[in-house]
């Protein structure tokens, strides 16, 4: 049964052993480093992200982990065991990859089957078994059918049985909704979420998407330059991104120039921003953390002009010039006072949470 | 308004290429150079012909060429000899040339360089000068020779040139490169992705390559091994230069009985019959890469 | 370390044996090339292994053979001639056949590549026997003409490769911009085009220098080409004069490849 396949200790457990655990990974290509003393665990059961733009090593350590590289220094454990002088065939590491690599001369069934085949499994077994694979995916009825005779949503449901059939201890995913259309996008990921969590079943997925990561993920690891820039839950690493690289990648940001003395950093509206730091700082500021509302005639206080504006759905989004020639963005629900706000408006402008503001040495 | 040049409106017309009048100028002399002389050969072999100077002066039909061929044991010998060589070679070319292109699907780019330069050379060089190679190395006092009697392994030279070997080897040889090149190209066409996919889900390498490398070629290996089929039952070099005179293959045949005993009515027959039985191979052929492939053509429905 | 169990070791086992095939073939393919440039520099007078000393006197032979260097010069005329025939006809016709949407387009890109298909030796013997009905005797413009219908199919199937491949939107944005036909083909189509045109007529142009299956039965009597006059010689003689012949042609082979990898690239050769 592949839903009753997890006889491994329960998750959350303060001694449980991660499941996949990589220290110090180096993998340098022609002389350049790709992956740089990159550290990673991941938790039993959990969908983990690796995150980032293209050229950040994120799929050169996915490949890593399921063998088709080898790394050329550091470890990498799953259940604590060095996996490194196993054989890509002998790992018990699933991947479904960006293009599903499914085979096209082998029906849907031969093609879910065939892991098992390579093992030696009798052929009634492996056709109860794939079934039952089909049927967690909900392709009952597709058997006979080739590849390319599948929609893109139906190839990628194949990629995955094939791979669920051999109740792998790890999912590696490579970008495997880049194929598909935005809407379907969507439904994916929310199935594949609620898939791997109904199996118990730890995945590690690829991802340079920031929504498709917060969407899908139990924790993400923000990757950069090889590295691991910040490795936590997606609200974390959304409210308390521990570098500008990070806030700056995930989720929006503006940026705001300022001096920070005495543990905090006084915005531009009086209100301050608590900080370690001393110094020169830059403050990230949401964009929904930002108050806009048309300017009285005092001049006093924060102010600017609206250089640009848009609907977004039920949302407004401005673009503030501000007086130093520096500008802002801010989003907010729209209600009747803000659709006043034209472009060349004077607006004043607030910080609804100090707090959620965060402080980084200036570069 | 300006005036275009009529030859300027002509040639955007011919530019259109929605018609099919660009091609007219080749199908004319395809007709003339292809066609037509197809039809000649037919009506050569169905008929009695007397020739003067190199021009036929008289001509009347008859079936005399073509059922004294059928009935002739020199041509029954002489064809079975041709079909085996042919098809022995296409055999060993695919034996040959799959590994070749399974090193350049794994190999790196060094490798692949080194691969496409040692198969494309060959195609550009003469088929005489390569058989010639063969005459070198095989001969009495060739590589082959001179190295065994070096070691004492041999007192006398072998025999080898002249002999049914020396033509196999350098058919062999001579023909593998027509097989390698469309392998490549089948094999680079595919996913990447697949092996490894196939070793993920526990294929050992040697697993890969039967299931999933082998099954993808066959339309390569189709389209090689009727090209090397075609070429090698058809070539008279390296019959002729490493068989010796005695070596008389279906090609040889064709060119004896039209160059030198200028019996064109019997060389026409010949010719008639070679193409035949190449094309009844070459639909056998076909068959089997449709079997082989029935999977691209059910994904398509 | 790593573990090397039963299976492991079948599958190295395996793996080795089909790498190892792959090296015999591919030195195979090298060796034989390589025997006969060493051998066009012995001294002696006949072909024997292995060579005894150095000379370059059989490349001087070769060059002062007025046979050789005539039947070269026939070669490359043919050559070039076919080359030319089949661009002029075969680029044409690539273009009716991929871009054409008149009925049988498809028809008539099947009918072009036929005569590739067809052995050459049976080709050849059908146009010399026509020719002769006509009163048309081998020359070397029977030879040019019958292997331009022979090998017109490589250039109609790279230019049409090339065609499919290329972007139809580009030819209408051209239009768009304001370009006639004949401007979008000069300044559009064609640059686009040049490398298959290139790749096409560099194996037009070896086919026509090369060919024997079709020009031993099409050539002219006077103007003997070079395969005819190789294949005379490669029966007949024994002397080292032979392999510096063909190290020529194999030296001229290394030289099309190189300029084939400095245009077109060599990986594009198979498309």
């Amino acid at each position: 049964m592949i839903t009753a396949a997890a006889p491994f200790p329960a998750a959350g457990t303060a001694e449980a052993a991660p499941v996949v655990a990589i220290r110090d990974a180096v993998k340098r290509f022609a002389g350049l480093t790709v992956l740089d003393r990159c550290s990673l665990v991941a938790q039993e059961g959990e969908i983990l992200t690796l995150l980032g733009s293209s050229g950040c090593g994120k799929t050169t350590l996915l490949r890593c982990i399921a063998g088709f590289l080898t790394p050329d220094g550091g470890e990498i454990l799953i259940d604590g065991k060095d996996t490194i002088p196993v054989p890509v065939n002998r790992r018990s590491v699933g991947v479904v990859f960006q293009s599903y690599a499914l085979f096209p001369h082998l029906t849907v069934a031969t093609n879910v089957g065939y892991g098992l085949r390579m093992r030696g499994v009798p052929a009634t077994e492996i056709g109860r078994r794939v079934a039952q694979a089909l049927q967690t995916v909900s392709l009952t009825g597709f058997e006979e059918r080739y590849p390319a005779q599948l929609s893109g949503g139906q190839q990628q449901r194949v990629a995955i049985a094939r791979v669920l059939v051999l109740e792998p201890r790890v999912l590696l995913l490579d970008e495997p909704f880049n194929a598909l259309d935005a809407k379907l996008r969507g439904t994916m990921q929310m199935e594949m979420r609620q898939l791997i969590k109904r199996l118990g079943i730890t995945a590690i997925f690829v991802t340079h998407d920031q929504e498709e990561a917060l969407t899908m993920s139990d924790r993400i690891a923000v990757m950069r330059a090889g590295r691991i820039e910040q490795l936590d839950t997606p609200e974390a690493v959304f409210d308390r991104p521990a570098s500008a690289y990070v806030a700056d990648f995930v989720g929006a940001s503006n940026f705001w120039n300022g001096l920070a003395s005495q543990g905090r950093v006084v915005l531009p509206d009086g209100q301050g921003v608590p900080t370690a730091l001393d110094g020169e700082v830059r403050v990230m500021l949401r964009p929904h953390n930002v108050l806009i509302e048309p300017a009285g005639a005092d001049q006093a206080g924060w102010r600017g002009n609206v250089r640009f504006r848009r609907h977004v759905g039920a949302l407004m989004e401005y673009e503030v010039e501000l007086s130093d020639g520096a500008s802002l963005r801010v989003v907010a629900l729209r209600d009747e006072t803000l659709a006043r706000i034209d472009v060349g408006d004077r607006v004043a402008l607030g910080l609804r949470d100090p707090a959620a503001c965060i402080a980084f040495p200036r570069a | 308004m300006t005036r275009r040049p009529l030859l300027l409106r002509l040639v955007d017309e011919l530019l259109s290429g929605r018609g099919i009048w660009p091609a007219v100028p080749a199908i004319v002399v395809l007709v003339v150079v292809a066609v037509i002389p197809f039809g000649v050969l037919l009506s050569l072999g169905f008929s009695d012909i007397v020739v003067s100077r190199g021009v036929i002066v008289s001509q009347e039909l008859s079936l005399r060429h073509l059922t004294t061929a059928l009935a002739d044991p020199l041509y029954h010998t002489t064809f079975r000899r041709s079909l085996t060589l042919a098809l022995t070679t296409t055999f060993f070319c695919s034996l040959l040339g799959f590994p070749v292109a399974y090193l350049f699907l794994i190999g790196g780019p060094w490798v692949r360089r080194i691969i496409l330069v040692l198969t494309i050379a060959p195609i550009l060089t003469s088929g005489i000068v390569r058989t010639y190679a063969w005459i070198v190395i095989l001969g009495g006092r060739g590589v082959v020779n001179a190295t065994l009697m070096e070691f004492g392994l041999i007192s006398q030279p072998l025999r080898i040139i002249n002999t049914h070997w020396a033509v196999l080897i350098g058919m062999v040889q001579i023909h593998l490169p027509i097989m390698i090149l469309p392998l490549i190209a089948v094999m680079s066409r595919h996913d990447s992705r697949l092996e490894e996919a196939s070793a993920n889900l526990g294929a050992s390498r040697l697993a890969t390559l039967r299931t999933i490398i082998l099954p993808l070629s066959v339309p390569g290996l189709g389209t090689g091994a009727a090209l090397v089929f075609t070429l090698s039952y058809t070539t008279f070099v390296v019959p002729q230069l490493l068989g010796g005179g005695n070596y008389l293959n279906a090609a040889t045949m064709v060119y004896e009985q039209v160059v030198y005993s200028l019996e064109w009515s019997k060389g026409a027959v010949t010719a008639m019959i070679l193409m035949a039985t190449c094309l009844a191979v070459l639909l056998v052929f076909a068959w089997l890469t449709h079997i082989g492939t029935r999977w691209t053509r059910v994904a398509q429905r | 370390m790593k573990r090397i169990d039963g299976a492991d070791l079948i599958d190295r086992l395996g793996i080795g044996f089909i790498i190892a095939l792959a090296v015999l073939a591919l030195a195979l393919l090298l060796l034989p090339a390589v025997i006969v440039v060493v051998m066009s520099f012995d001294t002696r007078g006949y072909i024997s292994f292995p060579p005894v000393g150095f000379t370059l006197d059989w490349y001087v032979k070769v060059f002062n053979q007025p046979v050789l260097v005539d039947a070269m010069w026939t070669s490359i005329k043919v050559g070039l001639y076919v080359t030319a025939l089949c661009i002029a006809l075969g680029v044409p016709t690539a273009l009716a056949c991929a871009r054409g949407d008149f009925r049988g387009a498809t028809a008539l890109s099947v009918f072009v590549l036929v005569p590739h298909m067809v052995p050459g030796i049976v080709l050849g013997v059908a146009v010399l026997f026509s020719g002769a009905l006509l009163g048309i005797g081998p020359s070397i413009w029977l030879q040019s003409v019958s292997l331009s219908v022979y090998v017109m199919a490589v250039m109609v199937r790279t230019v049409m490769a090339r065609l499919q491949r290329l972007d139809p939107l580009l030819e209408q944005a051209s239009a768009n911009l304001g370009a006639s036909r004949w401007q979008t083909f000069r300044i559009i189509t064609l640059p686009l085009l040049l490398p298959a045109i290139l790749a096409g007529a560099v194996f037009t142009f070896i086919e026509g220098v090369d060919n024997l299956s079709v020009t031993i039965f099409t050539h002219g009597y006077r103007d003997r080409p070079l395969p005819i006059e190789l294949l005379a010689i490669v029966q007949n003689s024994n002397s080292p004069l032979v392999a510096a012949v063909s190290s020529v042609q194999i030296m001229l082979a290394v030289l099309a490849l190189l300029a084939i990898s400095l245009t077109i690239g060599l990986d594009r050769v198979n498309e």
